[in-house]
Protein backbone atom coordinates (compact mmCIF):
# COMPACT_ATOMS: atom_id res chain seq x y z
CA UNK A 1 0.00 0.00 0.00
CA UNK A 2 1.05 3.55 -0.50
CA UNK A 3 1.58 5.78 2.79
CA UNK A 4 2.28 9.40 2.40
CA UNK A 5 3.67 11.37 5.20
CA UNK A 6 3.20 15.06 5.63
CA UNK A 7 6.60 16.79 6.44
CA UNK A 8 6.66 19.90 8.80
CA UNK A 9 9.28 21.93 9.91
CA UNK A 10 12.70 20.82 9.85
CA UNK A 11 11.62 17.87 8.45
CA UNK A 12 11.00 19.35 4.78
CA UNK A 13 14.59 19.56 4.22
CA UNK A 14 14.21 15.67 3.67
CA UNK A 15 12.20 16.56 0.19
CA UNK A 16 12.16 19.13 -2.14
CA UNK A 17 7.87 17.78 -2.02
CA UNK A 18 6.31 18.75 1.46
CA UNK A 19 5.83 14.62 1.97
CA UNK A 20 6.95 11.69 1.57
CA UNK A 21 5.63 8.88 -0.23
CA UNK A 22 6.55 4.66 0.74
CA UNK A 23 5.22 1.32 -1.05
CA UNK A 24 5.31 -0.57 1.66
CA UNK A 25 2.99 -4.00 2.61
CA UNK A 26 -0.02 -3.99 3.95
CA UNK A 27 -0.71 -3.58 7.96
CA UNK A 28 1.96 -1.05 8.40
CA UNK A 29 2.79 0.66 11.75
CA UNK A 30 4.52 4.01 12.56
CA UNK A 31 7.50 2.20 13.48
CA UNK A 32 7.87 1.47 10.46
CA UNK A 33 7.49 4.52 8.37
CA UNK A 34 10.07 5.59 10.81
CA UNK A 35 12.31 2.80 9.81
CA UNK A 36 11.55 3.60 6.29
CA UNK A 37 12.69 7.15 7.24
CA UNK A 38 15.64 6.21 9.20
CA UNK A 39 16.56 4.18 6.15
CA UNK A 40 15.94 6.62 3.84
CA UNK A 41 18.15 9.25 5.61
CA UNK A 42 20.93 6.95 5.31
CA UNK A 43 20.49 6.35 1.20
CA UNK A 44 19.97 10.26 0.53
CA UNK A 45 21.58 12.19 2.94
CA UNK A 46 24.38 10.12 4.16
CA UNK A 47 22.62 8.81 7.34
CA UNK A 48 22.93 12.47 8.32
CA UNK A 49 22.98 12.02 12.20
CA UNK A 50 21.22 15.84 12.93
CA UNK A 51 18.32 14.60 10.98
CA UNK A 52 18.14 10.73 12.40
CA UNK A 53 17.99 12.89 15.87
CA UNK A 54 14.89 14.90 14.85
CA UNK A 55 12.94 11.74 13.18
CA UNK A 56 14.08 9.92 16.52
CA UNK A 57 12.15 12.99 18.43
CA UNK A 58 9.74 13.54 16.52
CA UNK A 59 5.83 12.40 17.00
CA UNK A 60 3.64 11.42 14.28
CA UNK A 61 -0.24 12.24 13.79
CA UNK A 62 -3.17 10.32 12.00
CA UNK A 63 -5.30 11.41 9.54
CA UNK A 64 -7.69 12.73 12.40
CA UNK A 65 -5.15 14.90 13.92
CA UNK A 66 -4.31 12.55 16.81
CA UNK A 67 -0.54 12.38 18.03
CA UNK A 68 -0.28 8.42 17.71
CA UNK A 69 1.98 6.16 19.18
CA UNK A 70 4.49 3.81 17.17
CA UNK A 71 2.44 0.60 17.41
CA UNK A 72 -0.51 2.56 15.67
CA UNK A 73 -1.67 1.06 12.40
CA UNK A 74 -1.85 2.99 9.36
CA UNK A 75 -5.28 2.48 7.32
CA UNK A 76 -5.14 2.09 3.69
CA UNK A 77 -4.51 5.56 1.96
CA UNK A 78 -4.19 7.42 5.21
CA UNK A 79 -2.16 10.14 5.19
CA UNK A 80 0.16 10.73 8.72
CA UNK A 81 2.28 13.89 9.54
CA UNK A 82 5.38 13.80 11.19
CA UNK A 83 5.13 16.43 14.25
CA UNK A 84 9.21 17.26 15.13
CA UNK A 85 10.03 19.30 18.11
CA UNK A 86 7.39 22.33 18.32
CA UNK A 87 8.37 25.60 19.24
CA UNK A 88 5.88 28.58 18.06
CA UNK A 89 4.84 31.43 19.55
CA UNK B 1 -16.35 33.06 22.86
CA UNK B 2 -13.08 32.19 21.00
CA UNK B 3 -11.57 33.74 17.86
CA UNK B 4 -8.37 31.62 16.37
CA UNK B 5 -6.68 31.91 13.24
CA UNK B 6 -3.71 31.38 11.14
CA UNK B 7 -2.67 33.99 9.43
CA UNK B 8 -0.35 33.73 6.04
CA UNK B 9 2.02 36.39 5.81
CA UNK B 10 2.29 36.28 2.25
CA UNK B 11 -1.34 37.36 2.00
CA UNK B 12 -2.09 39.54 5.47
CA UNK B 13 -0.57 41.04 9.01
CA UNK B 14 -1.47 40.25 12.25
CA UNK B 15 -3.13 43.44 13.72
CA UNK B 16 -4.18 44.48 16.97
CA UNK B 17 -7.06 46.09 16.09
CA UNK B 18 -8.87 42.96 15.11
CA UNK B 19 -8.25 41.79 18.45
CA UNK B 20 -9.65 45.04 19.63
CA UNK B 21 -12.77 44.64 18.01
CA UNK B 22 -13.66 41.40 18.75
CA UNK B 23 -12.89 41.64 22.20
CA UNK B 24 -14.99 44.62 23.05
CA UNK B 25 -17.97 43.09 21.05
CA UNK B 26 -18.10 40.86 24.98
CA UNK B 27 -19.34 41.95 28.12
CA UNK B 28 -16.05 41.51 29.92
CA UNK B 29 -14.01 44.71 30.75
CA UNK B 30 -10.64 43.37 31.64
CA UNK B 31 -8.42 42.77 28.86
CA UNK B 32 -5.15 42.03 28.18
CA UNK B 33 -3.08 41.39 24.86
CA UNK B 34 0.20 39.70 24.77
CA UNK B 35 1.97 40.40 21.44
CA UNK B 36 4.89 38.25 20.22
CA UNK B 37 7.26 39.72 17.93
CA UNK B 38 10.41 37.91 16.08
CA UNK B 39 13.45 39.72 17.57
CA UNK B 40 16.39 40.90 16.32
CA UNK B 41 19.83 38.88 18.37
CA UNK B 42 19.19 34.77 19.38
CA UNK B 43 22.12 33.25 20.48
CA UNK B 44 24.39 35.91 19.64
CA UNK B 45 23.42 35.60 16.56
CA UNK B 46 21.76 38.74 14.29
CA UNK B 47 17.75 37.63 13.28
CA UNK B 48 16.89 38.77 10.10
CA UNK B 49 14.02 36.95 10.41
CA UNK B 50 11.91 33.88 10.85
CA UNK B 51 9.70 31.45 9.03
CA UNK B 52 6.84 29.80 10.29
CA UNK B 53 5.66 26.56 9.65
CA UNK B 54 2.51 25.09 11.03
CA UNK B 55 0.02 22.44 10.90
CA UNK B 56 -2.94 24.31 10.34
CA UNK B 57 -5.27 21.71 11.31
CA UNK B 58 -4.01 20.75 14.17
CA UNK B 59 -2.82 24.50 15.57
CA UNK B 60 -6.60 25.16 15.32
CA UNK B 61 -7.49 22.07 17.21
CA UNK B 62 -4.89 22.89 20.12
CA UNK B 63 -6.41 26.53 20.72
CA UNK B 64 -9.79 25.24 20.92
CA UNK B 65 -8.48 22.78 22.98
CA UNK B 66 -6.17 25.42 25.33
CA UNK B 67 -9.59 27.40 25.20
CA UNK B 68 -11.85 24.64 26.83
CA UNK B 69 -9.31 23.76 29.23
CA UNK B 70 -8.55 27.09 30.60
CA UNK B 71 -12.31 27.03 31.66
CA UNK B 72 -11.95 24.17 33.15
CA UNK B 73 -8.47 24.09 35.21
CA UNK B 74 -8.35 27.24 35.81
CA UNK B 75 -12.07 27.98 36.58
CA UNK B 76 -12.62 30.96 34.05
CA UNK B 77 -15.94 29.90 32.58
CA UNK B 78 -17.00 33.55 31.20
CA UNK B 79 -14.34 34.87 28.69
CA UNK B 80 -13.51 36.12 25.07
CA UNK B 81 -10.20 35.09 23.51
CA UNK B 82 -8.43 36.03 20.05
CA UNK B 83 -5.90 33.92 18.99
CA UNK B 84 -3.79 34.57 16.11
CA UNK B 85 -0.66 33.10 14.94
CA UNK B 86 0.86 33.83 11.83
CA UNK B 87 2.44 31.40 9.10
CA UNK B 88 5.23 32.27 6.54
CA UNK B 89 8.55 34.46 6.75
CA UNK B 90 8.28 37.27 9.24
CA UNK B 91 10.74 39.90 9.50
CA UNK B 92 12.25 41.41 12.82
CA UNK B 93 10.17 42.91 14.77
CA UNK B 94 6.71 42.05 13.55
CA UNK B 95 4.36 40.12 15.13
CA UNK B 96 4.07 36.72 15.12
CA UNK B 97 1.31 35.91 17.67
CA UNK B 98 -1.53 37.85 19.50
CA UNK B 99 -3.01 36.51 22.27
CA UNK B 100 -6.02 38.91 23.83
CA UNK B 101 -8.31 37.93 26.25
CA UNK B 102 -11.18 39.51 28.07
CA UNK B 103 -12.54 38.43 31.42
CA UNK B 104 -14.57 39.82 34.19
CA UNK B 105 -11.60 40.89 36.51
CA UNK B 106 -7.70 41.51 36.28
CA UNK B 107 -6.75 38.35 37.91
CA UNK B 108 -8.27 36.11 35.57
CA UNK B 109 -7.50 38.10 32.58
CA UNK B 110 -3.59 38.01 33.65
CA UNK B 111 -4.03 33.89 34.30
CA UNK B 112 -5.69 33.19 31.48
CA UNK B 113 -3.73 35.41 29.38
CA UNK B 114 -0.13 33.45 30.87
CA UNK B 115 -2.16 30.28 30.46
CA UNK B 116 -2.89 30.21 27.25
CA UNK B 117 0.72 31.70 26.06
CA UNK B 118 2.72 28.51 28.11
CA UNK B 119 0.12 26.22 26.45
CA UNK B 120 1.09 27.24 23.11
CA UNK B 121 4.68 27.23 23.26
CA UNK B 122 4.43 23.89 24.73
CA UNK B 123 1.64 21.89 22.41
CA UNK B 124 0.93 23.68 19.37
CA UNK B 125 2.82 22.70 16.16
CA UNK B 126 4.47 25.56 14.92
CA UNK B 127 7.79 25.58 13.97
CA UNK B 128 10.68 28.17 13.59
CA UNK B 129 13.13 28.55 11.33
CA UNK B 130 15.61 31.29 12.00
CA UNK B 131 17.23 33.63 9.09
CA UNK B 132 20.71 35.12 10.43
CA UNK B 133 22.42 38.25 8.77
CA UNK B 134 25.08 35.83 7.12
CA UNK B 135 22.02 34.32 4.65
CA UNK B 136 21.96 31.28 6.88
CA UNK B 137 19.31 29.41 8.03
CA UNK B 138 18.10 27.39 11.06
CA UNK B 139 15.12 25.23 12.30
CA UNK B 140 15.54 25.51 15.87
CA UNK B 141 15.23 23.23 18.50
CA UNK B 142 12.07 22.76 20.66
CA UNK B 143 9.63 20.30 22.35
CA UNK B 144 8.79 17.13 21.89
CA UNK B 145 5.50 15.90 21.51
CA UNK B 146 6.32 12.21 20.95
CA UNK B 147 4.20 9.96 23.34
Amino acid sequence: MKVIVELYGATKDLSDKNFLEFKLKNKVSIKDIKKEILNLIDKKFKGNQNYKKIINNSAFCSSKDNIVKENYIISKNEVIGIIPPIGGG
Amino acid sequence: MLHAKIIYSSKAKIQIKKAESFLSSSKFGAIIYFIGTVRSFNDNKKVTGITYDSKDTMVLKSFKEIYKEAGNKLKIKRKSVFIEHVKGYVPTKAKSIIIGVACEHRNEAYKLSRYIIEQVKKRTPIWKKEHYGNKKSLWLKGISLKK
